[in-house]
């Protein structure tokens, strides 16, 4: 999440409703959650990686290189900023929302067994 | 079981808080003392309550009772004894409640240091206070209860532990240091609106509350420079500040909060800009909630915001409220305000304290117009923006060096008037020490910001050496006495002001910091068991990966010889990747974390983060960054602390 990648310092937020409308070379913001089991790492390179961001029932294809964040992982809430340029959006910026507490549920302990643990 | 004491004492609190709001309305009222007496006793009695509630809470934490939902939230049977107590303020509810208790010290404190003093303005600063507390006793009680039990048809045998972004020692202090800043400030808003109702607004209320703006300042200063400090060394992305929306929170009170104990200088020695002043302490109060309510309300998606809550519409309406309150009250006192001087002329000191606040007026203006943009865009066009860190960095920057200007300017002015050849005695060395840092710096070739920032800070500090300077040789020469002792004794004679200058010196040498920041480089890259790979002027040689298993994670670790070009070992450094709880059979639980390292010396930090790692192929991925002088915002830190102490330190100084 670095903050001063180049950048206008403006940068609207769009839904995928909205993406195709846009002039490509327009920087914009996506969030949406990580569509489960389309994470793809390089096999060469494990800074690139490609994964679908999902709103309701649409997707796009995210492209990415650099350092994940550690939160990032199947259905992560993440923001994604770059450009859309046919039909894959390019992000320099993938940031997590950053659980920066434990709010998560209460699971029942007794589900998981002693030696798993 | 002992939670109910807590919950217990909450509710009997505010029952309190009502009683004693009553007993000093009724006092106010009719101004018969024994109603006095009776309203301060009622006000002692919420303050213990409420430190009572916090200690059962505590308890709760320190026992792992994790029937309390909140101690099942924020702990865990591992987590460490320090985690148990810092997870106090960890969370939404407990936060608030250190809040509540942070206040009740104050409370108490003012209570017990003024039983004898300010007759006039005491039960009006003992009854605002007490309304602050029962606003914070409204939110945990029926808002956010940190004694709610937990919701669950299941026996919960442990809890969910602490976030491991938030195990650090730094993350320990920051909090309670910005906690104990934001509420300070409650203390100097207190005795402002008791000067405004009683129309007392000489100098009488800016005496009593300079040394509690300064306690105020001091802790918020630290709490700001200690959240720098963790997201540089924590969060890993080689900064110390980013603009987020909390951060700037914390920022606004200090910018007006600094700002204001520069003007009141100005009302202590002339009288003058007293609405002025009043309008800076009630906006820091203001800024003060308003930071709280920003990081509690989830209104801003931040790093630390918690979950979206009730808490928004609360904490807006007491806002609100305040807001206009204060608006009324300073409008109805206006013709008491009234100054009886004008500042003579421009070249003056006075003038010079004008245009310090002016500049923090402005910053604050722009950092709080950021931070709020996005939320009026969405509210009124419905169109979502992100305000991101350039923007403030545009704006600020140029504001900032300024400000810096000023910041060597200010002391060298005189009083009512500065005479031409004092200007020219005053201004010769500094503008020269100026000159001769851009001479350098144009044939070192720099081009960038830091051709304006460097030799201002060459300026500032010439001219505070230069104010030293000649208190030192005046008591040289009037009392024969030695260099050292004269400079011993000139600070300790003059506390405030030579504090202040060592403060200013401190803010100079954490401008070098940020100039630091225009010479910044990052790489990122892969790199093989015992290959190297070449990055401004360094090698990296990845000597080892070692995996190892510890308690609660399991790690590995990168061991990355530095190199200079000429082959000499510079250092050794190992970041690390980290998965928590990764013998977790919920793989959602897992999280992996990546502990980086720095070397830092006092012109340059490399900073080293492990990204991710191929043990079958032996390849780590690593992020580097050459970070020049960030070493010099931490010093300033410490420097700016020290000096405030030294102006804090026992208020007797002759005048």
């Amino acid at each position: 999440m670095n903050p001063d990648k180049e950048n206008p310092g403006m940068v609207r937020f769009l839904s995928l409703t909205e993406i195709n409308s846009i002039d490509q070379s327009e920087r914009v913001r996506l969030g949406g959650l990580v569509s489960p089991g389309t994470i793809q790492v390089s096999e060469n390179n494990l800074l690139d990686c490609n994964f679908r961001l999902k709103q309701g029932e649409l997707t796009v294809l995210v492209q990415f290189t650099g350092t994940r964040p550690d939160l990032f992982k199947d259905e992560a809430e993440v923001i994604v900023e770059g450009n859309y340029l046919n039909g894959i959006f390019k992000a320099d910026q993938l940031q997590t929302k950053c659980a920066s507490r434990y709010e998560g549920d209460l699971k029942d302990e007794s589900i998981y067994t002693a030696e798993s643990v | 079981m002992i939670s109910i004491f807590g919950s217990l004492s909450l509710s009997l609190g505010l029952g309190m808080a009502a009683i004693c709001i009553t007993l000093f309305s009724i006092f106010l009222k009719n101004n018969k003392y024994r109603f006095f007496i009776a309203g301060s006793r009622a006000a002692v009695v919420v303050s213990v309550l409420s430190i009572l509630a916090t200690i059962v809470l505590l308890n709760e934490l320190l026992v792992s009772n994790f029937d309390v939902n909140y101690v099942a939230h924020h702990t865990s049977l591992e987590t460490p004894l320090l985690f148990k107590i810092t997870a106090l303020w960890a969370g939404q509810a407990g936060s608030l409640l250190f809040w509540l208790f942070i206040l009740s010290i104050y409370t108490l404190i003012v209570i017990f240091q003024y039983r004898n003093s300010f007759t006039n303005l005491l039960p009006w600063v003992i009854f605002v206070m007490v309304i602050v507390q029962a606003f914070f006793l409204i939110l945990v009680i029926f808002v956010e209860n940190p004694f709610a039990p937990t919701i669950a048809d299941f026996q919960v045998t442990n809890g969910n532990g602490l976030n491991p972004l938030l195990q650090n020692l730094t993350m320990a202090i920051h909090p309670p240091m910005l906690y104990l800043g934001y509420v300070g400030f409650t203390v100097p808003f207190a005795f402002a609106i008791a000067a405004l109702i009683t129309k007392d607004t000489g100098s009488v209320w800016i005496r009593s509350i300079r040394r509690w703006t300064l306690i105020a300042w001091l802790f918020q200063s630290a709490g700001v420079i200690l959240g720098g400090w963790w997201a540089y060394h924590e969060l890993g992305w080689g900064g110390y500040w980013a603009w987020d929306p909390v951060e700037n929170a914390s920022f606004m009170p200090w910018l007006t909060g600094t700002a204001f104990l520069h003007s009141i200088i100005i009302q202590e020695k002339k009288g003058m800009l007293r609405t002025w002043n009043m309008i800076l302490i009630l906006t820091t109060f203001i800024l003060c909630i308003f930071g709280t309510f920003l990081t509690r309300s989830g209104i801003m998606s931040s790093v630390h915001s918690f979950a979206v809550s009730d808490l928004g519409p609360v904490f807006l309406g007491f806002i609100i409220l305040i807001l206009v309150f204060c608006i009324t009250l300073i409008l109805i006192r206006l013709p008491v305000l009234k100054a009886n001087k004008k500042i003579e002329s421009f070249t003056s000191r006075e003038s010079g304290f004008l245009f310090n606040n002016m500049v923090f007026g402005l910053i604050c203006f722009s950092v709080f117009w950021g931070t709020i943009f996005p939320v009026l865009s969405e509210a009124v066009k419905g169109e979502k923006i992100t305000v991101g860190a350039p923007f403030f960095n545009q704006v600020n920057i140029p504001i900032g060096l300024i400000l810096l200007f000023l910041t060597g300017v200010g002391p060298l002015l005189v009083w009512r008037r500065t005479s031409k050849k004092a200007l020219i005695r005053n201004f010769s060395a500094p503008i020269l020490s100026g000159i001769i840092v851009f001479i350098i710096c144009f044939s070192l070739g720099i081009r960038n910001t830091t051709i304006i920032s460097f030799p201002l800070i060459g300026f500032v500090t010439a001219a505070i050496i230069i104010e030293f300077q000649r208190g030192v040789k005046s008591r040289v020469t009037r009392f024969n006495e030695s260099f050292i002792n004269a400079l011993l004794t000139l600070i300790s004679k003059n506390r405030s002001r030579y504090g202040g200058y060592i403060v200013h010196l401190g803010i100079v040498f954490m401008f070098i910091g940020f100039s630091g920041k225009a010479f910044d480089s990052e790489t990122e890259f892969a790199i093989k068991r015992g290959e190297s790979k070449e990055f401004d002027g360094y090698n990296f040689e990845l000597v080892s990966i070692t995996p190892e298993e510890r308690p609660n994670h399991i790690a590995w670790i990168a061991n990355l010889n530095v190199w200079n070009l000429n082959r000499e070992l510079i250092t050794t450094v190992f970041p690390e990747k980290r998965i928590y709880f990764h013998r977790h059979p919920n793989p959602d639980k897992r999280q992996p974390h990546s502990e980086l390292d720095i070397y830092s010396t006092f012109n340059k930090d490399i900073y080293t983060i492990f990204s991710g790692v191929d043990m079958e192929k032996e390849i780590a991925y690593l992020k580097i960054m050459i970070n020049p002088l960030v070493w010099w915002v931490w010093f300033g830190g410490y420097v700016l602390i020290f000096g405030t102490l030294i102006a804090l330190w026992n208020p007797k100084e002759k005048s």
